[in-house]
């Protein structure tokens, strides 16, 4: 993180204020001149439990043959079912995302509101805690039967049950970093006269986005969890419902060959939130 | 109703009940720089959070220009040590939300134009777009002067602003807070806390010192030097010297007091 952080230099260097020193910038070139060696090195280390398994997959697969129906398809079975079954994983994924982008949105949008106002409010703090505190824990899975048994469609009760999921880590990080902002800070807002609104979304807001970004990688990976759930309940379509039916038909090519794909979208998505944090906090040392 | 910042029999203590500041009376009139000495601990940043509004007497009154201080105002800038930015607003934003709440009327163009014209002011026309943690601690102590200025208080509350800064950098801004102090018509009243004796002398029209262990003024000297003054020549003359020591002694025996009764 420091890495980008320092590495860009912005505008001119200040030639107005002789004595007046930038911070140190030139410290980073050394270093990305050793970076070269050493990042070969960490894809090496990184790829070791890839390497290893994927051997031990080959082997499995070859020497534990369960018939004509192997429970562990060699790899190039699992990925010429892959090849085979893009198009319907494609369809797959945008049926799961359908779910997970509307619930998400709801329960990043609904808990950072109410997360920054509970958490800077000791009033609204001692209303919502006791609740939130047994609320939250229940594993959100209880809820799909009850939901889909409730709700007049899959889709809502599928969403419903994902933003159930990820509203509550989002929520609980929201409040924990409104309630933890430096008193510096909010000494500045009251010195600088801020009102409500300005403290809430000027200050409280961005003070607390690296708790935010927790809170919405955590609910990110519920909300996984929970599609995938729900969709073993009750889905026609979404990736979770591809598993579960080529499970159904003992079809573990295909089957395993979901899980990978699965894998991969989650991985996907977990980047690319990666990515959105670390631009909004590039002001965050 | 007298245009002067008033102490009247401030106590204060936090939640715990230690007696932190004791019985403090204290006038500064308007447009006069004070600088606050004492031993860490003796209650100085207190007493300036008490000036600013953001905490307030067990007892006593405090008043600016016969209005009682109720909570923090843009009658009062604050400048802390290093804790005036936010981190996530460019230098500009950080300044232009200042002008915002000092000109509500203000347009969205004008604040930046004014927010830039502070920043200018303060030699950081090359930092306008840059964040805070691009700034070394002498620029980002510059910003927060410009985001005091950019208040147009006629109060300035600084509470060892300079404190973390290399003695060039120091000096630099010593003379460009005076160089602002001194071309301002009316002059701003300045309660300016520091550790540094020869800054107090430096900077300020009288020196006041608190005591520790509660906290209460032990002395109250004018400094008499005229001002536009020439820091070499100041710090070798003879006045200088016997004020510097003076001092020096009223804190030496307040840390010996304190060392006594511990
Ligand atoms: N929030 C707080 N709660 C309780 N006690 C506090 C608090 N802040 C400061 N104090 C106590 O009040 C006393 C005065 O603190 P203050 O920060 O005003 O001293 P100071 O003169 O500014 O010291 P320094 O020169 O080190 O900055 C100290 O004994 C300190 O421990
Ligand atoms: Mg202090």
């Amino acid at each position: 993180m420091s890495e980008t952080l320092t590495a860009p230099p912005r505008g001119t260097p200040v030639a107005g204020v002789p004595g007046d020193r930038q911070p140190e910038r030139t410290a980073s070139a050394p270093r990305q001149a050793a970076f070269v060696p050493s990042a070969l090195l960490a894809i090496l280390q990184g790829s070791i439990v890839w390497i290893v398994l994927l051997a031990l997959w080959f082997i499995a697969a070859k020497y534990f043959p369960l018939g004509d129906n192997p429970l562990i398809p060699s790899p190039q079975r699992t990925a010429l079912a892959l090849q085979e079954s893009l198009p319907e994983l494609w369809e797959g994924t945008l049926s799961s995302l359908s779910i997970l982008i509307p619930g998400l949105l709801l329960a990043t949008l609904l808990g950072i509101v109410s997360g920054i106002y509970v958490g800077s409010s000791p009033l609204l703090q001692r209303i919502f805690f006791p609740f939130a505190r047994v609320a939250a824990p229940v594993p959100p899975t209880v809820y799909v039967p009850y939901a889909i048994a409730v709700l007049p469609t899959f889709k809502l009760s599928a969403i419903f049950v994902v933003f159930i999921g990820a509203f509550w880590p989002i929520f609980q990080n929201t409040a924990a970093g409104a309630h933890a902002l430096e008193s510096r800070y909010r000494d500045n807002a009251r010195i600088l006269g801020l009102n409500s609104h300005e403290f809430h979304w000027k200050v409280v807001f961005p003070a607390a986005l690296p708790h935010i970004f927790s809170g919405m990688a955590v609910g990110l990976g519920f909300a996984f969890i929970l599609l995938t759930v729900a969709e073993l309940f009750g889905a026609n379509a979404g990736l979770g419902r591809f598993v579960q039916y080529y499970a159904d038909f003992a079809d573990y090519p295909k089957m395993v060959a979901g899980i990978l794909y699965t894998g991969v979208v989650t991985y996907l998505a977990m980047s690319g939130l990666e990515a959105i944090k670390r631009r909004a906090l590039f002001w965050h040392r | 109703m007298a245009a002067e910042l008033r102490l009247e029999g401030v106590d204060f203590s936090y939640e715990d009940a230690t007696p932190i500041l004791e019985k403090i009376d204290l006038t500064v009139p308007a447009g006069q720089f004070v600088c606050l000495l004492g031993s860490s601990g003796s209650g100085k940043s207190t007493l300036l959070r008490l000036l600013a509004g953001l905490q307030f007497p067990r007892h006593g009154r405090l008043s600016w220009n016969g209005q009682p201080i109720t909570g923090p105002s843009l009658d009062r800038g604050v400048v802390f040590q290093d804790y005036a930015l936010f981190p996530w607003m460019s230098v500009v934003d950080n300044i232009a939300i200042a002008i915002g709440k000092a000109q509500p009327k203000a347009r969205k163009a004008e604040r930046r134009e004014q927010a830039e014209a502070c920043l200018v002011k303060v030699g950081l026309e090359n930092a306008i777009g840059q964040y805070p943690f691009e700034l070394s601690g002498g620029m980002r102590q510059r910003a927060a002067i410009a985001r005091a200025l950019a208040l147009r208080s006629p109060v300035l509350l600084m509470d060892e602003p300079f404190g973390a800064l290399d003695p060039t950098n120091r000096a630099r801004l010593q003379d460009l807070l005076l160089e602002i102090w001194e071309t301002e018509v009316p002059r701003k009243t300045i309660v300016f806390v520091t550790h540094d004796i020869d800054e107090a002398l430096y900077l300020g029209d009288r020196i006041v010192v608190l005591g520790s262990t509660p906290g209460r003024l032990i002395a109250d000297l004018p400094v008499g030097f005229p001002r536009h003054r020439e820091r070499r020549a100041l710090f070798d003359s003879a006045e200088f010297h016997a004020l510097r020591e003076s001092i020096a002694e009223t804190l030496a025996a307040d840390t010996l007091r304190q060392l006594v009764a511990a």
